[in-house]
């Protein structure tokens, strides 16, 4: 059964992200493994001292049970801690800390430690906090914060251990400048020059004048020239639909590199670029379950994408059979850029589906990866029909007017996006 | 209309991360108190040994299984204290190997190889003959390879120990008074008289702690 619905709203997520006010934690004191030490050499220096009738291993004793002496029982049965987290995301590789506020801890010393859950990294402890980072993308558990009491004389040790709450790590953005354009843009206002002519910044050429236009747009160099008064014309400066498909139905590849990783760093860099230039910019992710956010501009509109990244886990379903995308989705002339490994056929069947009906698309692949096997004659023959059904796949969509363009996680984006960004895209009806 | 400034959304990251530079933010690569404490511990572990085994053929019987019980319980601590709190990667596909490494970093972890040391290098000591004042500087380097133990440990500043100092003083002052009780002639040969001994510098060891004013 698919299921089709529109990917959850931002925002739900991010309130939860810093815990409320200070809050109790009981500790749970106990003799240091210091103390425990400075005990054994005081009880060896002792034993020795009696059984061996020499007198100067109960002086070795004398200073470890002197410190042993000044062991008090005034400690405090809980501590008040809040915490809080610098970010509510973040990014893959990049460090965000915990501030912690304890008070009653009195005249002990406090070291804070995370234990971290899986693919967190923490840091060393400094004023700003304990800073940790997220290995790989996703909606991480932070971990556990432990928190641990000394006394000055450091014999015995308070620990407690709370819970720290989760944080959205989102993919790291592959490097991206520049941006493909369309030949034909919707008629919105935008930064993109259009072919034709409008109130842009962009010069397009002159013109004869006729009443009614701006005369200090008059070109009069032009109109020395032609003897009669000429006129600059601008470019319109148009607004573009930018559609960004991620094939979330395959993850294969080396850990950390996995296909399902350079969708998601390529679809980031390509939103990145494009709401910078002020793009409307939707996305649809394809997987068990097909989501979608309609096209809007912003950095909330950044942060919205990359929640629905991380809310739906992707895998492929037997029985999912999504074919069709949904209009909603699609605005009209939209350029659709596609990050996938076409290891899926319903996929492609979508993108012919796509095309047929008058969208422009361009396709990054970013299968990477072989399968493996054994090294016989047979594995080996089976490899290579494998691989000549993808290029197969791949040259039936270049056939349907299909770019595809191949990446492989690690250059830029725009060393194979190149021969379409140096020049406006033609876009096909 | 162009886009005159603002970052782009999510442009903290910027390029992938080089991974011979620590990302931005990141606490810059610095030796550590842990690493410099666990230097320490080592080297004072290495003293202790030498210092309490040193003649080894002037020791009785039992010198070497203690001179080697001591080396390996001293490797062993230092090794305990470079693995830190440091978690081997967990998978699901785990080979024999890999087991046997985390089953050892948890016996590692869970015997206290230190207070071996501590015993060990006592008891190597004592097998020589009595020689009071190389017993109470022995006494010293073990107190300070304890203290070098404990700040790897908890990867704290020598200054953390300052509050102790006096304490630190006194005792080490008693150590002073009972090596120096130790030296005194006995009385005589027998067992009786060297308990009377024992007995007398505890004594003079426990008036002075209480004379202290702490």
């Amino acid at each position: 059964m698919t299921t089709v619905a529109p990917a959850h709203q931002p925002g739900t997520q991010a309130a939860m992200r810093t815990p409320g006010g200070p809050r109790p934690v009981e500790l749970s004191w106990a003799p240091s493994s210091h103390a425990r030490r400075l005990l054994t050499l005081a009880l060896a220096g002792l034993v020795i001292a009696v059984t061996a009738r020499r007198a100067e291993f109960a002086a070795v004793a004398a200073p470890a049970l002197l410190l042993l002496a000044t062991w008090r029982q005034d400690r405090p049965r809980s501590v008040l801690v809040s915490t809080t987290l610098t970010a509510s995301r973040m990014v893959e590789g990049e460090y965000a800390a915990i501030r912690v506020t304890l008070s009653g801890a009195g005249r002990h010393t406090v070291d804070l430690r995370i234990e971290p859950a899986s693919a967190i990294m923490p840091g060393e402890q400094d004023t700003a906090g304990v800073p940790f980072t997220a290995a790989h993308w996703g909606e991480r558990a932070v971990g556990a914060l432990e928190i641990t009491l000394r006394d000055r004389w450091r014999l015995s040790e308070g620990r407690a251990t709370i819970p720290l709450p989760r944080i959205n790590c989102y993919p790291l953005p592959a490097h991206q400048s520049t941006r493909v354009v369309l030949s034909r843009l919707p008629s919105r206002l935008g930064e993109h020059a259009a072919r034709v002519h409008g109130e842009g910044t962009e010069f397009a050429g002159v013109r004869e004048f006729v009443p009614g236009d701006r005369q200090r747009r008059i070109n009069w160099p032009a109109t020395t020239r032609r003897g009669s008064l000429q006129l600059n014309t601008f470019a319109a400066e148009r607004v573009q639909n930018v559609v960004v498909l991620a094939d979330a139905t395959a993850d294969v590849g080396s850990p950390g590199s996995t296909t399902l990783d350079l969708v998601y760093r390529g679809a980031a860099a390509t939103i990145r670029a494009y709401l910078a230039s002020r793009d409307r910019v939707g996305f649809i992710q394809y997987g068990n379950q097909l989501s979608w956010i309609a096209p809007a501009t912003g950095r909330r509109q950044f942060h919205r994408v990359m929640d629905a990244m991380l809310a739906q886990p992707g895998g492929w379903d037997a029985r999912s059979a999504i074919s069709r995308l949904p209009r909603a989705a699609l605005p009209p002339g939209a350029l659709i850029i596609v990050f996938s490994p076409l290891l899926d056929r319903r996929l492609v069947e979508t993108l012919r589906d796509l095309r047929e009906r008058g969208f422009t698309l361009l396709i990054i692949d970013v299968l990477n990866a072989v399968p493996e096997g054994g090294r016989d004659h047979a594995a080996a023959l089976a490899r290579r029909i494998w691989r000549m059904e993808q290029q197969a796949i791949r040259f039936s969509l270049r056939e349907l007017g299909i770019p595809v363009v191949h990446w492989d996680g690690e250059q830029s984006l725009d060393e194979p996006l190149a021969p379409y960004t140096r020049r406006m895209m033609v876009s096909r009806r | 209309m162009r886009a005159t400034s603002g970052r782009a959304p999510g442009d903290r990251a910027g390029a992938p991360a080089d991974p011979g530079r620590p990302p931005d933010g990141a606490p810059a690569p610095r030796l550590t108190p842990r690493v410099r404490s666990s230097a320490a511990a080592g080297l004072l572990a290495a003293a202790c040994i030498a210092w309490a085994a040193i003649p080894v053929s002037g020791g009785g019987t039992g010198t070497r299984p203690a001179l080697v019980v001591a080396i390996g319980c001293a490797a062993l601590t230092l090794a305990r204290l470079a693995a830190g709190d440091w978690v081997p990667p967990a998978g699901i596909f785990e080979n024999v190997i890999l087991r046997t490494g985390r089953m050892l970093l948890e016996v590692l972890r869970a015997i206290p190889w230190a207070e071996g040391t501590v015993i060990a290098v006592l008891a190597l000591e004592a097998l020589h003959p009595s020689r009071p004042w190389h017993t109470g500087l022995l006494g010293v380097a073990l107190l300070a390879f304890l203290f070098a133990v404990h700040l790897a440990e908890s990867d704290a500043r020598p200054a953390v120990l300052r509050p102790q100092l006096p304490v630190l003083a006194a005792g080490l002052g008693l150590l002073v008074l009972g090596c120096g009780a130790a030296l005194l002639p006995a009385a005589g040969m027998s067992a009786a008289s060297g308990w009377l001994r024992v007995f007398a510098v505890a004594a003079a060891i426990v008036a002075g702690a209480l004379a202290l004013p702490i």
